[in-house]
């Protein structure tokens, strides 16, 4: 009889899980249990009540006296199976009366899944052999991460980090580093830094993963290596500001990275650092980008980070472009469904909330759907192709080029 | 960690657990219950046993509930040592400065529950009263309680004395029809309304239905005490408003079932608290203690 191992939950999870309700609350807007599939076992309460449902069945005072019941390999799988299908949004955390922490709650049960052989998935299986193998989920050799950067280096001074000494380390992230279709993102915002005056520079082929791949899928062991071999880079590399375009790396930096060993940086996302530099009148946004915007919150920088106004301000500081809410936004903004590992194992249920709120976007008759985070654009933007909207996909650094430097 | 450090650790606990369940019994077991008018003498020792029985059983139900806590990680040794010394600091903690933000926490995110009320007035105001009622009678219990068996205060005791009229009979109306209206309104949106979000199964039906037994039981047996005119129960008693109004529909020979009517009553109250860890209403303990645990943890941040 398998006995489930629970000391892999946190003592903090475990009381979590009594301390749900079975309210229901996160069960409706829970964008991957309720609103894409309706699937009771996909929403925070029923891994919550399946769970729980488990390790009492194993640990509880029936267990103690009758001895643990077994638990069929089949109905753990499911739930295995089910626990991946959670884009970690937060959405859940934010609707809990409870107040339950489910990001951690999440993110701690796949640790759980992970340590008692039901994780990862073989869909993830993948990703981690490439980060290990080539330090970045894309399977991509570490030779061409800087390859981005070429395309302006004439333009732009971005110093090598790892052998000159500079103000700003621009963490530039894998997705924005190889992805071919994303790399704009790390241009734009290097013009963008250059523009300013900014003393950056980038760790180049030296840059790791940050490790937010391995730590959402509950793989700790290998994601602590990882943020290990970063702050060493960091270390030597010495900035007073650390500034990543991407809001899982900034998530992961700033938030667990200190849960390894002591950051001595500050941890800002891009969005931060452009809303500092413009209101310390250090950029100045002068040209005019006409059009309505509507700004996707990044589940990571928005509920994971309690970021949301500095990407507004920067947008409303832009000329001629007119900023437009859609209905859930900020704290109650529906997720791309990329997040989690979701993308990864379940594309056609990403694909479907990824739909979903470009439908959201649409319904405010913007022109450009803008966002700060390289996995949410790359989600929306698909979605919006599959869509044939109207609508065009823009990274917000984008959009502070375009109104801050001459036409390219 | 060694055999013999797990050895006592885990005899220190049940030591401790033992104590605190006999020190109550104790107190169960030696109050006068100057307000039990139960003519036959049995049904209060039935009663007397089932409660101490049921009692036991809820610490015990708390501490294999607790202890599956402690098997997480974040604390090092055995989980009854690491319980031992998470009780040390909680109570260092309480008795810390710091008490002032628990209390507060407390206040605002266990009881006034701040963040159902931006999401639901309705079930804001269900679970509101159903927990301001439960938690007031459980206070007011305390007070008749400490001020009849323990003070003898007279006014509690004398039939006509301000506090017997409008603690005993009004207070304990009041607060039993606050968690009257809290649990009506719960039972009729699971079972009537029933929206999308409320999911059914055995543990909620059996929770939300054995609460409202026992409130209801509460009503009646004070009916059936005004009518069959039972001592400490005066006829025509409209302090008691809502025992007086059940009363009114009973017949006057009623009061020959009042000692069967107390026991069934008691009974219920005795086991409803012994079924809270084992069941939904687990969460009256676990979440406070949750959301004082999230709030009281400093935040580990970079520079």
């Amino acid at each position: 009889m398998r006995k489930l191992d629970i000391s892999k939950l946190d003592v903090l999870a475990l009381m979590r899980y009594d301390a749900c309700t079975r309210c229901g609350e996160c069960t409706t807007t829970c964008p991957t249990g309720g609103e894409a599939q309706d699937v009771e076992l996909v929403t925070p309460r029923g891994k919550i009540l399946r769970l729980r449902e488990f390790y009492k069945s194993q640990y509880g005072m029936r267990a103690k006296l009758l001895g643990p019941k077994e638990i069929s390999e089949e109905r753990l799988k499911e739930l295995a199976s089910r626990a991946y299908e959670c884009t970690i949004c937060g959405q859940c955390k934010t609707v809990c009366p409870a107040h339950l922490d489910t990001i951690e709650m999440w993110e701690n049960m796949r640790e759980f899944l992970v340590a008692n052989g039901l994780a990862p998935l073989p869909a993830h299986e993948q990703i981690v052999k490439s980060i290990e193998n080539y330090d970045n989920p894309w399977m991509q050799p570490r030779t061409q991460r800087s390859r981005w950067s070429k395309r302006i280096e004439k333009e732009v001074k971005i110093k090598d980090a790892t052998k000159e000494k500079c103000e700003v380390l621009f963490f530039v992230g894998c997705t924005a580093a190889y992805d071919p279709n994303i790399r704009e993102m790390a241009i734009d915002t290097a013009r963008v830094l250059a523009r300013a005056g900014v003393d950056f520079g980038t760790l180049g082929n030296e840059e790791g993963c940050c490790g937010s791949t391995l730590l959402r899928t509950g793989l700790l062991g290998s994601a602590r290596g990882l943020a290990r071999k970063n702050i060493e880079r960091f270390e030597k590399a010495s900035p007073s500001v650390i500034v990543t375009s991407c809001a899982g790396c900034y998530k992961t930096i700033r938030q667990d990275y200190p849960k390894v060993g002591k950051v001595n940086a500050r941890v800002v996302h891009v969005a931060q650092f452009v809303n500092e530099l413009l209101e310390g009148g250090k950029l100045k946004l002068d040209k005019r980008v006409e059009g309505v915007v509507t700004f996707h919150d990044p589940c990571h920088l928005g509920r994971h980070n309690k970021l949301y106004d500095e990407p507004r301000k920067i947008l409303e500081a832009i000329p001629g472009l007119k900023v437009v809410e859609m209905e859930r936004t900020r704290e109650e903004a529906r997720c791309c469904g990329a997040g989690g590992g979701v993308k990864t194992a379940f594309p056609e249920l990403a694909q479907k909330i990824s739909s979903l709120r470009v439908e959201d976007a649409e319904r405010t008759g913007a022109d450009f759907l803008t966002t700060s985070c390289p996995f949410c654009y790359q989600s929306l933007k698909a979605s919006i192709e599959a869509r044939g909207s109207r609508l065009k996909m823009v990274d917000i650094m984008e959009l502070v080029r375009l109104s801050c430097t001459d036409p390219v | 960690m060694s055999d013999g450090r797990y050895l006592k650790d885990r005899t220190r606990l049940y030591l401790l657990f033992s104590g605190v369940v006999f020190v109550i019994s104790a107190v169960i077991l030696l109050l006068p219950y100057e307000t039990v008018y139960v003519r036959d003498e049995a049904y209060l020792d039935v009663f007397l046993v089932t409660i101490v029985v049921s009692v036991a059983i809820f610490f015990l139900g708390t501490l294999f509930n607790v202890l599956i806590w402690m098997h997480g990680k974040g604390l090092e040794g055995a989980p009854e040592g690491r319980l031992l010394r998470l009780l040390v600091r909680a109570a260092r903690l309480v008795l810390s400065r710091r008490f002032g933000r628990i209390a507060s926490v407390f206040a605002k995110d266990a009881l006034y529950l701040s963040k159902l009320k931006d999401r639901s007035a309705m079930r804001w105001a269900m679970h509101l009263l159903i927990l301001g009622g439960f938690m007031s009678m459980f206070l007011l219990d305390l007070v008749v309680t400490i001020s009849l068996d323990f003070l003898k205060y007279q006014p509690m005791i004398d039939d006509s004395g301000w506090a017997k009229l409008w603690l005993r009979d009004f207070g304990f109306d009041f607060v039993g029809l606050i968690l009257l209206f809290g649990l009506v309104i719960a039972a009729g949106r699971r079972f009537i309304i029933r929206p999308k979000i409320v999911r059914t199964e055995l543990p909620d039906a059996v929770s939300i239905l054995f609460l409202l037994a026992v409130v209801l039981g509460g009503f009646i047996l004070e009916g059936v005490g005004i009518a069959g005119e039972i001592r400490g129960h005066q006829l025509d008693n409209d302090y008691s408003f809502l025992g007086y109004a059940f009363s009114l529909v009973m017949p006057a020979d009623i009061g020959r079932y009042y000692d069967q009517a107390w026991l069934i009553h008691g009974v219920m109250s005795a086991l409803l608290i012994a079924y809270i860890p084992f069941s939904k209403l687990f969460h009256m303990i676990a979440t406070p203690v949750a959301i004082e645990a999230d709030k009281m943890l400093p935040e580990v941040r970079s520079a």
